[in-house]
């Protein structure tokens, strides 16, 4: 019996071990130290120039590359403390210009930081690690990178070739395959990003090496130019740090050029696209046209793009002359019909101007309007105009463009005032609420206001009353338009199923397009501001 | 009675082998798809024209006769918090945290899903629950006996429990207003009061061809997905997204396996275990057992004629020795009165002389 009770005893004071401890499991605080969130800096590079050598043993290493920056300028030292030399083109790498071997580069690596690092802190000042790994080697990186990528748009372009006097050929090149030099091909200037692609090529840097070293490179010697030059000493130039070009708030101090004059490049002012089909065994015949053609604005196009690549994103030539009608090898194979037409893309036509409807001062309206990929032929007439009546065979495409873009007309306004009633007083559902005594007329002058200076608004709603269609949707463009209780009534009709009722479409609609257009009062949530509570 | 190792082990197998004969028959009930009663009902729910105003709930409450809420249903400081259902609230609207595309605060409906197979019918074994032909999922108190096996079985977590009542506690969850409106022709609470249409009725069939209208019409809106189409084998209520279900509080992990079909196969056991292994495992016993008496019996018979023979051979050795016995004393008689007469002979012989 007593052997028996002592086990019994035994037993419950190892279960309340096991619960108090795992109770109190958290009280010791077991996780690890969180430490602070990383910081988020512009000019985080991370080094792992090993990986091209074998595999990394140690975590990249975390540079600053801005702070290092800093202190060398401290030491009045220029960027070839670090990176050297050949032939009047900097190394983007630490202190060599070819990686060589894993030992030999580890060794560059290891012995010359922190050498900097120690002689640093011999004169007393904050430096860098000096010796133990993990400082450098960060398992988790004390600071992330926050970097924005810099839009060489046309107003930068434009302060460019003030700067270098419009001598194209600073910057732009071109490289002759034959010869293996570089060279400047005038009237055939394009983007960089045209050759500098995302990764290193055979025979051509990436468009972050590209930019790095011609940007800076030049400049860097800006400055010294300046520096030399007394009467030059206010002149700025471009940044030469990684948060001047990266940081976003070093990115909004940037000085925009508001009206960019238009950039010298022989564009045309207008263009003539005809999609055209060349009778292959005839080459001399001219070739058939397949559609009405579309005279194409190019000069007003250049005002509402802040570059050319928008458009022009492969590179400066016609969009035929890689998409043709039935496609070619050049263009991947996308037609021209897609290049000027599908919807979810950023550079066709209506792609374009679909991403322009989601405006503030649009979406309110067209957010509610489904997409459609099959558009009804009034719609295409818009764009692909009737040919003009007059004798047109001998007119150059560009004359023949001109005229058809002069023909066409600009919708600005509405109806007038007294054809819009002022007020509509909505009391067909009243039982809390009293009737809502809607501004009408107000509302609709708005929207007109807001397509006020909108080309594309003015030339689509090609009728008087297509902004009315805005709210009577689903009905043709009229002035007398039909009311709201003609389509919508009880809810949840089976013979409608996409219909809401009454009450819901006029939530739906007004929600929908104050929400859109961002507008704050009458609040959704605040139901008296449109009608008020009605009293028992 | 102490059964053998062997004996045991032959038990075992016998019932193990009948199990795995009927094995087969267990999933007949799960291998049909239900798709819900035809013309059964449910309510879609669009995320993306939902303002969190809150009249659902107000209305839920009126409809149901609930008690009056702590806080008003106009204060929607409410929403900051996220709430559950309990059983003065048998739907909540919680608010949570607008995404990259849409900057305004995002707002889910929680509350009965309505599911074409629930598991919390499925978990009741008095048959508190009833799956309507209307679609909705309807609750009897009367019957409850206050397991709480529903609550543990519903993967949502929506049926309360009324705590507090200690007595006559019972069950709430949202109803589809079953009683109170639908079968008066009437709409749900929520769907009536609902000032933007957030919640369409209609057939279920209906509503999964309005809900992919919608995502075909605006696919920059809505996420590609009808959540309760396929969820925990298909909901009756639907529900439309502009971002991540998991992003308004809805779990993703459900899988599409109605609830009850996890446990059809043991369940739909229970009876060939109950009806069978005990007629199998009595039918062995018995035969081993009579099997054992016969033997038992046999011995005992054998046992018996052998002593009997026994008995009648040693009855015949003691005739036969007494018969000898009394022969030989005859014997003796004889030869004693022999040597007396002679004696007696010899002596007159010797007076006579």
């Amino acid at each position: 019996m007593k052997k028996r009770r002592s086990l019994l005893l035994l037993t419950g004071i190892f279960f309340t071990a096991v619960i108090v401890v795992f109770f109190t499991n958290g009280v010791q605080g077991v996780e690890e130290v969180t430490s602070d969130s990383p910081l988020m800096r512009a000019d985080v590079i991370t080094i792992d120039a090993l990986k091209s050598l074998g595999d990394l043993e140690q975590p990249p290493v975390v540079f600053l590359h801005d702070l290092h920056t800093d202190a060398v300028e401290k030491q009045n030292k220029d960027c070839s403390a670090c990176h050297l030399s050949e032939e009047n083109r900097q190394s983007p790498k630490f202190k060599r210009l070819k990686d060589t071997s894993r030992q030999q580069v580890m060794d560059i690596y290891h012995l010359d930081c922190m050498q900097c690092h120690r002689e640093v802190l011999k004169a007393g000042e904050k430096a860098g690690p000096v010796e133990k790994c993990g400082e450098c080697h960060q398992g988790q990186p004390k600071a992330v990178s926050d970097k924005e990528l810099i839009v060489f748009d046309k107003s930068l372009h434009f302060r460019h070739t003030e700067a270098a006097k419009d001598k194209c050929e600073t910057c732009h090149h071109q490289y002759d395959e034959v010869a293996k030099k570089l060279f400047h091909a005038k009237g055939k200037e394009g983007s960089c990003l045209y050759c500098h692609k995302q990764q290193t090529e055979e025979n051509r840097i990436s468009k972050r090496l590209a930019s790095h070293l011609s940007c800076i490179q030049c400049h860097r010697e800006t400055l010294a130019t300046n520096k030399k030059m007394p009467q030059a000493k206010d002149q700025k130039a471009g940044p030469i740090k990684c948060s001047g070009c990266h940081a976003e708030q070093q990115l909004q101090l940037i000085k925009r050029i508001k009206d960019v004059p238009r950039m010298k490049r022989n564009q045309p002012d207008v263009v003539l696209i005809q999609a055209v089909m060349p009778d292959v065994k005839r080459p001399k015949t001219a070739p058939t046209i397949l559609m009405s053609p579309v005279p194409f604005d190019h000069k007003s196009h250049e005002k509402y793009n802040d570059t050319c690549r928008v458009c022009h994103h492969a590179d400066l030539n016609t969009c035929s002359s890689c998409h043709s009608v039935a496609g070619k090898k050049e263009g991947n194979y996308v037609r021209s019909e897609q290049a000027m037409h599908q919807l979810d893309s950023d550079r066709s036509c209506l792609g374009c101007h679909g991403s322009r409807q989601s405006k503030s001062s649009c979406a309110g309206c067209h957010a509610s309007i489904p997409i459609e990929s099959k558009q009804q032929t009034s719609y295409c007439v818009q764009c692909h105009n009737k040919q003009p009546q007059r004798s047109t065979a001998n007119l150059k495409p560009e004359q023949l463009a001109r005229m058809m873009l002069k023909s066409r007309t600009a919708m600005t306004d509405t109806y007038r005032d007294k054809d819009i009633p002022e007020t509509i007083t909505i009391k067909d559902l009243s039982n809390k609420y009293d009737p809502v005594y809607f501004p009408h007329r107000r509302i609709v002058r708005r929207l007109v206001t807001e397509i006020k200076n909108d080309k594309l608004a003015q030339y689509f709603h090609s009728q008087k009353g297509t902004i009315c269609q805005a709210c009577h949707h689903n009905s043709p463009a009229t002035k007398k338009p039909p009311r709201c209780y003609s389509c919508h009534g009880k809810p949840f009709n089976e013979a409608e199923l996409l219909r809401p009722g009454m009450k819901g479409a006029y939530h739906q609609q007004c929600f929908g397009c104050h929400q859109q257009m961002g507008i704050k009062k009458p609040d959704s949530l605040n139901c008296v501001e449109c009608h008020k509570e009605q009293k028992k | 009675m102490s059964v053998s190792r062997r004996k045991f082990l032959g038990w075992l197998t016998a019932a193990g082998l009948s199990g795995s004969a009927f094995g087969k028959v267990a999933h007949a009930a799960t291998t049909k798809h239900f798709e819900g009663h035809p013309d059964s009902l449910g309510v879609l729910y669009d995320n993306t024209k939902c303002i969190g105003c809150r009249t659902c709930e107000a209305a839920c409450n009126n409809v149901n006769d609930l008690p009056p809420p702590d806080r008003p249903f106009d204060d929607l400081s409410v929403l900051d918090n996220k709430r559950r259902t309990d059983p003065k609230k048998y739907m909540v609207i919680n608010k949570y945290a607008g995404s990259v595309n849409v900057k305004t605060p995002l707002f889910a409906r929680t509350g009965c899903n309505h599911c074409l197979e629930p598991a919390c019918a499925s978990s009741c074994f008095v048959r508190a629950y009833t799956k309507t032909e209307s679609g909705a999922v309807t609750y009897d108190s009367s019957v409850c006996v206050g397991c709480r096996y529903c609550m543990l079985a519903c993967p949502f977590n929506i049926p309360t429990f009324e705590y507090d009542a200690a007595f006559t506690p019972r069950i709430r969850k949202c109803t589809m207003c079953y009683d109170t409106r639908l079968v008066k022709g009437e709409l749900p609470g929520c769907v009536e009061a609902c000032p933007s249409e957030s919640f369409t009725f209609g057939k279920r069939t209906d509503l999964l061809r309005i809900a992919r209208e919608r995502i075909r019409r605006y696919p920059g809106r809505y996420l590609d997905h009808i959540y309760g189409e396929n969820e925990m084998g298909g909901t009756s209520w639907l529900y439309l997204s502009g971002v991540p279900f998991r992003k308004i509080g809805m779990r993703e992990d459900l899988g599409i396996t109605p609830a009850p079909q996890f446990t059809s196969s043991a369940l739909a056991a229970v009876p060939m275990v109950v009806g069978t292994w005990p007629l199998l495992l009595m039918g062995i016993y018995a035969m081993s057992k009579r099997k054992d008496k016969i033997a038992k019996e046999e011995k005992e018979q054998a046992l018996a004629e052998v002593t009997a023979q026994v008995k009648a051979e040693a009855d015949q050795k003691v005739s036969e020795a007494w018969k000898k016995a009394s022969q030989e004393k005859e014997k003796a008689i004889e030869a004693a009165v022999k040597q007396a007469l002679e004696a007696a002979a010899d002596v007159e012989t010797e007076e006579n002389s």
